[in-house]
């Protein structure tokens, strides 16, 4: 620690690390240590997720079954994809499960942030106890609803049909084509808005109370304050919320898989949940992955969008 | 804190909303713990619906007792702490060498691990399971010690990188004119005063590690390596166990995570909000 440097001036200190000759020059003054400290995460990130990804590029152009080795078919997987019918179906519930949980997210999610902003007691403990479907095991939480949604013994026909009285006899929620995809979304649903409200709440926190004060003074009514004051401010917040919870939706493979394996009759297959059935069910690898990617060029957009959003929003 | 959206009329209203959001929320947790502890009997013939009578642990009896839960549980922790323990030391350097140090190919490498924390499981588990298999550690706790860092250490990066930038560098320097190498600055200055945010990291790492499902579902095959959320998974195509069997599970799977969060609340909710998203 006793070096020399700490008798000069602070300029030539911080120059010091300049000083590192040609390679720093060319590589920066911190090249060593940076070097060091990133080399972990690059060895992974290379072995543990770009690898994997080329090779599965590779396997979709491919004929492959497990235990034999692939055969290259080119665009093969895909085109036969593009005609089937099971596969349309599932890309459609893919839109419909993903665009219908991340709109009543987003509802929910700015209904909790602006209770949570509101002056109430124990906001904290609130918010806290609010949360909790978003830290809790999601393989629970599916679990926990299969039981809720059962037919004959579950709560939620038993509310409705005992206690509230508003329907004549229970619904096989998920069962039924007509009540499944509602009943999974809601779910999905329940499991998300809390990040949804969270990240809402940490942005309007950050709002002035002054810029309230001042629409509050010029006659602003609530609808109006949150319209020219709450959504401009949560503007950026609000986009990577719904691109984040866009991915993560569109990928979810837990919650249909536990509550309907994509049943019945194919009424909630989604993308993830058909990849694993081709995969591990027809042991058709290639195919799967073709499944798997064939939306990863729209998906590729949201994330380099996302991705700018959320860089953007750490550099203000 | 200022009226904010809701104004005057905020009481009531708040309240109303906050109560709907409640119910919501908290009564699938109530109604798992109380079916945990209903017998088949009760359960069978739907007698006091909303509460056990009378309570009885036989579920965590026979799901301790005749169930291979106790080894999922500890494969459960074996896993979760281990690829906690590698996401936090690697993302916790990588994350200050990407926020603060300066070398050439920075600004690409932090872009390129954003773009990683974004790419789902989902097209990455067929590929890694082929490869976790070549490296002979399929159906082996190593095999997903190995490929959870793919997503934790990813996430802990991004999460701490917003920490990294959030501290003033001026700190680093006082300490570098005062004779500190750039690494005595970060190990005596810059890891202590992160302290809280990298706890942070490594909760949400643990939670992710502890509620993973895809990969323990296809790498897994051996019944006793299975982990938690799987070996749950598997009693419902049993048809063996009853639904109150099976919320017993639920309910201790759900125990770590909850008591963690509980206990650190404070730096969850403050990482989750300084971190992954700011705006």
């Amino acid at each position: 620690m006793a070096t020399p440097a700490a008798r000069l001036p602070a300029s030539a200190a911080l120059q010091r690390r300049g000083a590192g000759g040609g390679l720093a020059r060319a590589l920066g003054p911190d090249y060593r240590l940076g070097y060091l400290f990133v080399a972990p995460i690059v060895v992974l990130v290379l072995a543990l997720v770009a690898y994997p990804f080329g090779y599965a590029i590779y396997l979709s152009l491919t004929r492959k079954y497990v235990g034999v080795p692939p055969v290259w078919v080119g665009f093969d997987n895909y085109v036969k994809l593009t005609w089937d019918g099971f596969f349309q179906r599932a890309v459609v519930n893919s839109f419909v499960f993903t665009f219908g949980s991340v709109a009543v997210k987003l509802a929910l999610g700015m209904a909790m942030a602006l209770v949570l902003t509101a002056r109430i007691r124990f906001r904290s403990f609130w918010t806290g106890v609010l949360l909790i479907p978003w830290v809790a095991p999601t393989v629970v939480s599916a679990l926990n609803f299969l039981w809720i949604y059962d037919y004959s013994l579950g709560v939620l026909n038993y509310l409705l049909v005992k206690v509230l009285r508003v329907l004549p006899q229970g619904v096989g929620w998920l069962s039924e084509p007509g009540t499944a995809m509602a009943s999974v979304i809601a779910v999905n649903v329940w499991r998300g808005f809390p990040f949804f409200g969270i990240s809402f709440l940490a942005g309007m926190k950050a709002i002035p109370a002054e810029m309230y004060e001042a629409a509050a003074v010029d006659g602003a009514t609530a609808l109006q304050r949150f319209r020219h004051v709450t959504l401009p401010a949560l503007q950026n917040i609000i986009i990577i919320v719904v691109l984040l919870s866009t991915i993560w939706t569109f990928n979810d493979f837990t919650i249909i898989y536990i509550l309907t394996k994509g049943g019945p009759g194919g009424a909630t297959q989604v993308l993830p949940v058909l990849t694993y059935e081709i995969a591990f069910g027809a042991q058709r690898l290639g195919e799967a992955i073709a499944v798997a990617l064939y939306m990863l060029p729209a998906m590729a957009v949201v994330i380099i969008v996302l991705a700018r959003h959320m860089r953007r929003g750490r550099a203000r | 804190m200022s009226p904010r959206v809701l104004g005057r009329a905020q009481g009531p209203v708040a309240y109303a909303i906050l109560t709907a959001l409640l119910l919501v929320v908290v009564f699938p947790f109530y109604w798992m713990f109380v079916s945990s502890l209903k017998s088949e009997e009760q359960m069978r013939t739907l007698t006091a619906m909303f509460w056990p009578s009378p309570a009885v642990l036989d579920n965590y009896r026979q799901l301790l007792g005749k169930t291979d839960f106790g080894a999922w549980y500890g494969n459960s922790i074996v896993v979760a702490l281990s690829s906690t323990f590698v996401a936090t030391a690697i993302g916790t350097l990588g994350a200050y060498a990407l926020a603060r140090l300066k070398f050439f190919g920075r600004a690409f490498m932090a872009s390129a691990t954003l773009i990683t924390y974004l790419v789902p499981p989902s097209i990455l588990f067929i590929p890694l399971y082929a490869q976790i298999r070549n490296l002979g550690l399929a159906d082996s706790l190593t095999g997903l010690i190995a490929a959870y860092p793919s997503f934790t250490v990813p996430f802990v990066t991004w999460l701490l990188m917003g920490y990294f930038e959030s501290i003033p560098e001026e700190l680093e320097e006082a300490a570098m004119i005062d004779g500190a190498t750039r690494f005595g600055a970060f190990r005596r200055i810059i890891l202590p005063l992160a302290t809280p945010g990298v706890l942070a990291a490594a909760l949400f790492a643990f939670t992710q590690a502890w509620n993973e499902f895809l990969y323990a579902l296809v790498f897994i095959t051996n019944v006793k390596l299975r982990t938690l959320p799987v070996g749950l998974s598997t009693f419902i195509t049993g048809d063996v166990y009853g639904w109150g069997f099976l919320m017993a599970g639920a309910v201790l799977t759900t125990l770590p995570v909850i008591a963690a969060y509980t206990y650190l609340q404070k730096y969850m909710v403050e990482g989750l909000t300084a971190g992954s998203v700011k705006g």
